[in-house]
């Protein structure tokens, strides 16, 4: 098991986000987190990566309690997030972007490996690695922050909402780099609310309701679920 | 806090310094500290209506206060205007300049304001000593040395005439203090809570930020220039000396230590800056290196003012209580 | 009258250099850190005070070698620990921007009367670096005013460099332009926040050693100094560097005409009315963004 998340509890201000949150990621695998808007999804991504300050319980990563782990020291230790609002550097080019990427010292060492791998993942970025991100169309943003992310050369990425918002063929293009990433051997933890592309590459469900994790278990498990059921045959 | 418990602090506050001249009537010196306490707690809470309620961040408050002294000043000795008239209008000039300030400020993001009200105090000083201010009778660096009392009902209210003064300073005060708990608890004092938490939220609510933010602007402008008035006729000389950083940290300690967006804390905050302001004098220079530390570790460590930390206390104690009672609940129920 | 001109302009121009150094730390600490440091030209003074210390009164030989090298990691260390130690506490609640005006505001005035009590009142005179005049043409310069030119222009290109092609400086533009990218890439930022106060006061105290052989160690001087590099920031952009550059350029020429033409006493008002006017028409100053 790669990640171990136990009696996670987290708080925003005053309200009580995630309530006894717990979860288990092996290796290799992709993890698809289901729920509705503001029921603390994007809170337990950003916790596990240190980007919350009030929360307690366990967060195990490669056995190695992180909770009281600096944002930084996470990033080092091969966990990145990949951010639904992308979160780039709007007034730098889309190489000064990735080169930040690679900004932790686990990653400088594999800087230019790395930045060929992601080019050859996004061929459109190596094409246009003078243009500032502010300029780029959602899609090509989107693409720009999961190859940011693909830099920091984590074994582990925590990617949130990567289909928000985009047409059907680029939801398509995200499934499939998702995919291709996660066959070049990193583990996926991926939170949605309900796009069948992403659901599709799952090797496990979770549901987490109102800071609950209410449902875990395959795709098989949640098919035959009634109330799951709704949820997928509604979309 | 709701406006009954405010007016019961206020009513408090000032009913307690109000009853001290006649224990301490004797000394001009507790006398001057009283009356002190009572200009400097309304110019307070002026500023912290402006910064801490309407959310400006205006520097500019010890300006509006000179530029009220100066106005009333010089209304009374080169045009021979009745000081108890003079005071009134020096408040509306405060008010128009404060309205002219406010027109390119109030458009500007926050540190702006800070900025600019800032400078403008800044250029006072030069204006006020320079030929320009000679011209509508500054007294250029020299400043003005024989402003008339404040002449009511054929009583003169010289600065020999420390008790009379006072009472007439106070009943000011409780005006002001009164305009004041009413904006606060008023339709603009919910708007400007509205504003606070969100400008966007506030402007779809129909809420004209700019509009309301001007209007406090002027009114706390006109307060605050009416008090300057009221000291210069008190005190009698003037000069651009009240533009210094001491008296500018000194208010400033005032909101810092009463708690900024916690009204009264400020009155509260005006009695201890004063009093301990005055203790210190004896010690010189130190006083104002005491001053300037005591921002940096009140800010520091009480954030909130001592109002916060009477509210930690209060819902300590609510808390505490709380427990207690659902533990006896719990065990009647055993 | 031809020749009066141009000396305005160089005087102008030797103001706007130095200017541009210390403004150019302000508008780096309010776009990385948007706090706002009422206590900056205090730096100033400290700058003039150090190196008084080394020269005047401890005697030191080497002269103003020494006082660079020591002073930078100094004001270094000052600036770093200023961050993390006061405004750092202040940043977890909402209204801190305004917490961490008054907290500088307080500590400006106990560094400014800390200085008074310390060295008392009177104006402290240092060595120049250079002594004589240079004769070019029918142009007479201070070699003085010559080396404190190549030195500001010298610092700012420095700084410029270090922003643009480090991992530091491109770490402190990230944290500037976006926050939460920084912290997601891994940028520590808590320690860019400090590194960025440790350069301004760097940049601000190395401008009061410049500044202070010309125009003596003053206690009072940081009020005046820190309120012209907060003009020239905002009339650049709050936060744009290359702004700053510009402002510095424009106000320091400004002075220079209205200092010789209409007197100095008038210099301060017609800052701030061309701040005014500026800031009328274009509230995000010359070249800020949104």
């Amino acid at each position: 098991m790669i990640l171990s998340i136990e009696n996670l509890n987290a708080y925003y201000g005053q309200a009580h986000v995630l309530k006894d949150v717990s979860i288990n990621v092996n290796e290799g695998e992709v993890v698809v987190m289901l729920g509705p808007n503001g029921h603390g999804k994007s809170t337990l991504l950003k916790s596990l990566c240190g980007m919350v300050d009030s929360k307690h319980g366990k967060i195990l990563y490669k056995d190695q309690d992180i909770i009281k782990c600096s944002s930084e020291k996470i990033v080092n230790m091969g966990i990145t997030y990949i951010a639904e609002n992308r979160e780039l550097f709007p007034y730098m080019s889309v190489m000064e972007n990735l080169k930040l990427g690679a900004y932790s010292k686990n990653a400088r060492k594999h800087e230019k490996k790395n930045l060929e791998k992601v080019f050859s993942l996004f061929p459109r970025l190596a094409e246009r690695t003078k243009q500032y991100a502010s300029t780029m169309s959602g899609g090509e943003a989107k693409m720009l922050a999961i190859a940011r992310g693909l830099m920091s050369n984590a074994d582990f990425l925590a990617i949130d909402e990567p289909a928000l918002g985009l047409q059907p063929n680029l939801r398509l293009e995200v499934a499939k780099i998702i995919k291709e990433i996660n066959k070049q051997g990193k583990t996926i933890l991926v939170v949605e609310q309900n796009i069948p592309q992403i659901t599709d590459l799952a090797d496990k469900l979770y549901v987490l309701e109102e800071g609950h994790i209410t449902f875990e278990g395959s795709k098989d498990d949640a098919l035959s679920h009634d109330n799951l059921k709704e949820i997928f045959l509604g979309m | 806090m709701n406006a009954k418990s405010m007016a019961t602090i206020l009513a408090v506050t000032y009913g307690f310094i109000g009853i001290l001249p006649l224990f301490l009537g004797g000394s001009s010196i507790m006398m001057r500290i009283l009356t002190m306490i009572l200009i400097w707690s309304v110019v307070a809470s002026c500023w912290d209506l402006i910064m801490g309620y309407a959310g400006i961040f205006s520097f500019g408050q010890v300006a509006f206060y000179v530029i009220g002294a100066y106005s009333s000043a010089i209304l009374s000795v080169s045009l021979n205007v009745p000081p108890i008239i003079a005071i009134f209008m020096a408040g509306g000039i405060t008010a128009i300049i404060g309205v002219i300030i406010g027109l390119p400020c109030l458009k500007l993001a926050g540190p702006y304001i800070a900025l600019v009200t800032f400078a403008f105090q800044l250029a006072l000083e030069p204006f006020l000593k320079g030929p320009m201010g000679k011209a509508i009778g500054s007294g250029g660096s020299r400043g003005i040395i024989s402003v008339p009392p404040i002449n009511l009902f054929g009583m003169s209210l010289s600065s020999s005439e420390l008790i009379p003064f006072f009472y007439f300073t106070l009943v000011l005060t409780l005006i002001c203090s009164a305009v004041i708990v009413l904006i606060l608890k008023s339709h603009w004092g919910t708007a400007f809570l509205a504003l606070k938490d969100s400008e966007d939220f506030a402007a779809s609510l129909g809420v004209s930020a700019f509009k309301y933010k001007l209007l406090v602007f002027g009114i706390t402008s006109f307060i605050t220039g009416l008090f300057g008035a009221l000291y210069v006729h008190y005190v009698g000389i003037l000069s651009t000396r009240m533009l210094s950083m001491e008296v500018f940290t000194v208010l400033l300690i005032m909101i810092v230590v009463g708690g900024i967006g916690q009204y009264p804390g400020v009155v509260l905050g005006a009695v201890f800056t004063v009093t301990v302001n005055e203790l210190l004098r004896p010690m010189g220079i130190y006083r104002l290196l005491i001053m300037g530390g005591l921002v940096v570790v009140v800010v520091l460590l009480l954030p909130d003012g001592v109002t916060g930390l009477i509210k930690k206390f209060t819902d300590y104690r609510q808390a505490k209580k709380e427990s207690r009672v659902s533990i006896e609940k719990h065990e009647s129920s055993v | 009258m031809f020749i009066e001109i141009i000396e305005i302009i160089i005087s102008g121009l030797l103001n706007g250099s130095v200017y541009a150094l210390m403004a150019i730390g302000l508008a780096l600490v309010y776009g990385v850190t948007k706090a706002f440091n009422f206590a900056y030209g205090s730096f100033y003074t400290m700058g003039g005070y150090f190196a008084w210390i080394l020269l005047v009164s401890l005697g030191v030989k080497g002269g103003y070698y020494v006082v660079f090298l020591t002073a930078i990691p100094f004001l270094f260390v000052v600036g770093y620990f200023l961050e993390k130690i006061l405004i750092s506490p202040l940043r977890k609640r909402d209204d801190w921007q305004m917490k961490a005006m008054m907290l500088t505001l307080g500590l400006s005035l106990f560094l400014d009367i800390g200085y008074i009590a310390a060295f008392g009142p009177n104006l402290k005179s240092l060595p120049d670096i250079v002594e004589g005049t240079l004769a070019l043409g029918p142009f007479v310069f201070m070699k003085q005013d010559i080396v404190i030119f190549i030195l500001s222009i010298t610092g700012l290109l420095c700084f410029a460099w270090l922003l643009n092609n480090t991992r530091v400086g491109m770490a402190v533009q990230a944290v500037a332009q976006n926050p939460v990218g920084a912290q997601i890439v891994g940028i520590p930022k808590e320690r860019v926040f400090a590194a960025t106060f440790a350069i301004s006061t760097i940049l601000v105290g190395v401008g009061g050693i410049l500044l202070s052989q010309k125009n003596f160690v003053n206690p009072q001087a940081s009020t005046g100094i820190m309120i012209k590099a907060w003009v020239i920031t905002a009339f650049g952009g709050m936060g744009s560097i290359k702004g700053s550059l510009y402002a510095a350029l424009i106000i320091g020429m400004l002075e220079a005409f209205v200092g010789y033409y209409l007197g100095m006493i008038h210099i301060e008002i017609a800052v701030l009315t061309l701040l005014l006017i500026t800031l009328a028409f274009r509230p995000q100053g010359l070249m800020g963004r949104e």
